[in-house]
């Protein structure tokens, strides 16, 4: 209230409203009170579970109280859990099976994303807003729904592929079966996923002023070169930002082997890092433990992150501004 | 990006907010006796809200509400979740092999001064499911002693007797491999625990048993270890096969008759019906083979008891629920008719005697004779405190050693060792066997 009659009686007096609202204090509070709604938000459902599942990472429960079954109890646990998620070589094969996932499934998708996205830049392109559209419509498809459809398109009683093969006297694909199980899996994220790639990079494509291409023309280049040569190299930005969207992603990987897991004995219960955590915070009833791989597995995905952008930040630096 | 990002989660956590003060206004107080007081009942058989409505008619103070909470695995994660978040319901199905995870998690209440009065209506065999160490923790609803439903019209096709002991059934299966290569007498799947579980019970094997306030676990004793080697020959010389169960892939090869049974329990024929509703009639339910000829006792598969919760603010109207749902005969007559389960109690079995078969099997008219006859030789079960971590570690083990070749006793014994460790790290006194 009384901020508001100082501001009109110096308005009054300076007469330039520019300098008085530099001068201002609630102005000066304002980006602090349009950050709260956000800031509220964050702390509340990003830093007080980050750091209870830290604290919950040096927790475990333990046997309390006679009779023949007891009570678990909490106690401190120091760095038990962290021992245990790290001396247990499934974890290691999780990762395992998690790298040979990400080594088909990236640069498929980011290949496929960058290929589409130069084919609807080219000039003489027909139909292009089909195009755009029929490749980013299974975006819009849910991870599960998605997982389900192929599902049943892998599952050789009814597979349409199988029934091909089977027809012309090859047997099944074991396409839920290792080691054809690791490319059945990657389909899915790529499918789903080269869409979204496709348009990140279209869009940056587009960004690109004409003269560039008009310049090229001149000195005759043609749209291979224009491609490879002047869109490429300068869609690297979009092009790292998918490749970690993309990374992140795959070490998130959950969704799609938990929905094809009842469909196939060759994914186990801890056949990723996070069906790892899923098994161990609510079929076994280990939340701390959970809670450590939890951990690990964010600061490793933190640390894969880093590297990659450090390494596109000195390749980029080396060839543009 | 990253405010974009940031904005997203805003707005999730804004729906979130949104979404926590619907669910808070719906809890109910008031303890006082004279007023209705409201009870929450998580359960997933099918029929349980007819079951309840019907309650609800009946008894105008002690209103329950019904929520659908899915079964298995989930429903235990989820009872387990909101307990420690302190919004259990009041009551709950749960099965009997996690009901000791559940006492050790100190979900359930022990109930045993509500139900001293009802204990007479069940066989010692089915009440000993939920008692331990002489404290009751829930009340037996539905139980699952094993049986063996086979397509008769297939096997009478091939001529194949039907299997009385293990030895016929490895036969019965190596001579329809042999006679339709793409026909399989039965799949059993490495995360069918609880069936292995069963038949090494059957050979003389204790998977857990307790002594003492000593625990002894026992999936690798002589007999389960028998058991591993049979069954291991078996899916090598194709007897059976070991695709997962309730598939797409299953439920297409029970449609068309390539898969001929379902060695399980006697609530399969309800599961059957449900993927399979084309091949009712064609079906007959058979006592599950034996390890020795002229044997009968079987163990259990499945089943589940209800229990009170220990957070419930009114569990002896609780506990009166539980007792008029599983043990009453009010109750045993809805399992038996809205449910289609199979009721624990005395009363419940002896009336399903005098009721239809299943639709799955309308043509055999002595169906519950069979049941009767099967569940009246029993082999109490104890399950360990820690069956989900057992479960998980075998099925991942057993499915590993299918995949590579490797005897499937290094399977059980990979799990006994894994179970022994859990057990002891969690603090309990436990011995090899």
């Amino acid at each position: 209230m009384s901020s508001l009659t100082a501001r009109s009686s110096s308005t009054r007096q300076a007469g330039t409203p520019q300098a008085t609202r530099r001068r201002h204090p609630r102005v000066r509070s304002a980006p602090y009170l349009f950050l709260a709604p956000a800031l509220v938000l964050f702390v509340v459902f990003m830093l007080i579970p980050i750091v209870y599942a830290i604290w919950l990472s040096f927790q475990a429960y333990h046997l309390e109280g006679g009779g023949i079954l007891g009570h678990r109890v909490q106690v401190f646990s120091g760095f038990e859990n962290y021992v245990s998620v790290f001396s247990n070589p499934e974890l290691a094969a999780g990762f395992g099976r998690l790298g040979i996932y990400g080594l088909i499934a990236v640069p498929l998708t980011l290949g496929l994303a960058l290929l589409f996205a130069l084919l609807l830049d080219v000039p003489a392109v027909r139909a292009a807003r089909f195009s755009r559209i029929a490749i980013f419509i299974p975006y819009a498809v849910p991870g599960v729904v998605a997982a389900l459809l192929w599902g049943f398109m892998y599952l050789p009683g009814t597979s349409p592929f199988s029934y091909i093969t089977e027809a012309l006297g090859f047997g099944t694909i074991g396409f839920l079966d290792n080691p054809g199980l690791f490319g059945s899996l990657a389909n899915i994220a790529i499918w789903g996923g080269v869409g979204f790639n496709m348009i990140i990079i279209y869009t940056s494509l587009r960004g690109i002023p004409s003269e560039i291409y008009e310049a090229a023309r001149l000195d005759g280049a043609n749209e291979v070169q224009i491609a490879l040569r002047i869109k490429v190299p300068l869609a690297v930005p979009a092009l790292v930002l998918t490749a970690i969207f993309s990374l992140i992603g795959t070490l998130q990987l959950y969704g799609e082997p938990t929905t094809l897991k009842p469909m196939t004995n060759a994914i186990s219960q801890s056949w990723v890092p996070l069906m790892m955590i899923y098994r161990d915070a609510f079929l076994t009833d280990n939340l701390p433990t959970a809670a450590a791989l939890s951990v690990v597995l964010a600061l490793g995905t933190v640390i894969v992150s880093a590297i990659v952008l450090r390494i596109a930040n000195r390749r980029n630096s080396g060839g543009m501004s | 990006m990253r405010s974009k990002i940031i904005a997203s989660i805003a707005t999730v956590a804004v729906a979130g907010l949104a979404l926590a003060g619907c669910s808070s206004s719906g809890a109910d107080s008031g303890a006082s006796s004279d007023k209705p007081v409201t009870l929450t009942f998580w359960s997933w058989a099918p029929g349980s809200q007819k079951i309840v409505a019907e309650w609800n008619k009946t008894h105008p103070n002690i209103h329950v509400k019904y929520t659908d909470a899915g079964g298995g695995n989930d429903s235990s994660a989820k009872l387990l979740t909101a307990s420690r978040a302190g919004n259990a319901p009041d009551l709950a199905a749960v099965e009997y092999t996690t009901l000791p995870s559940m006492i050790v998690a100190d979900v359930p209440l022990d109930i045993t001064e509500y139900v001293k009065d009802v204990t007479d209506n069940f066989t010692s065999g089915t009440w000993d499911q939920t008692t331990f160490d002489g404290h009751v923790y829930g009340i037996p609803q539905d139980v699952g002693p094993m049986a063996f439903p086979y397509r008769s019209d297939k096997l009478q096709a091939l001529n194949i007797p039907v299997p009385k002991t293990w030895e016929d059934f490895d036969k019965a299966g190596v001579a329809i491999h042999t006679a339709e290569p793409g026909t399989s007498l039965a799949s059993l799947p490495a995360d069918q625990f609880g069936f292995y579980a069963g038949v090494a019970t059957q050979a003389g094997g204790e998977w857990w048993s307790v002594k003492n306030g000593k625990w002894t676990v026992g999936i690798a004793d002589d007999a389960s270890l028998k058991v591993a080697d049979f069954f291991e020959k078996m899916s090598k010389d194709g007897a059976i096969t070991t695709d997962p169960l309730l598939t797409p892939e299953w439920n297409k090869q029970v449609n068309e008759g390539t898969m001929l049974s379902w060695p399980s329990a006697l609530w399969a024929p309800g599961v059957i019906q449900g993927v399979a509703p084309s091949t009712a009639g064609k079906w007959t339910m058979a006592p599950l083979p034996q390890w020795k000829a002229g044997d009968a006792a079987v163990a259990y598969q499945g089943g589940s008891a209800v229990i009170v919760t220990k957070g419930s603010k009114h569990p002896k109207e609780a506990a009166e629920f539980d007792k008029w749902m599983n043990a009453s005969d009010t109750g045993a007559k809805l399992l038996l008719n809205v449910a289609n389960a199979y009721p624990a109690t005395i009363f419940g079995q002896k009336e399903a005697k005098s009721s239809k078969p299943p639709a799955l099997m309308p043509q055999q008219t002595d169906y519950y004779d069979v049941a009767a006859k099967i569940s009246a030789d029993t082999i109490p079960v104890t399950w360990g405190p820690d069956f989900n971590f057992a479960q998980s570690t075998f099925t991942d083990a057993l499915n590993k050693a299918i995949a590579n070749g490797t005897p499937w006793r290094d399977a059980f014994i990979a799990t006994q060792n894994a179970v022994v460790k859990d057990m002891k790290k969690a603090g309990y006194k436990v011995t090899n066997k």
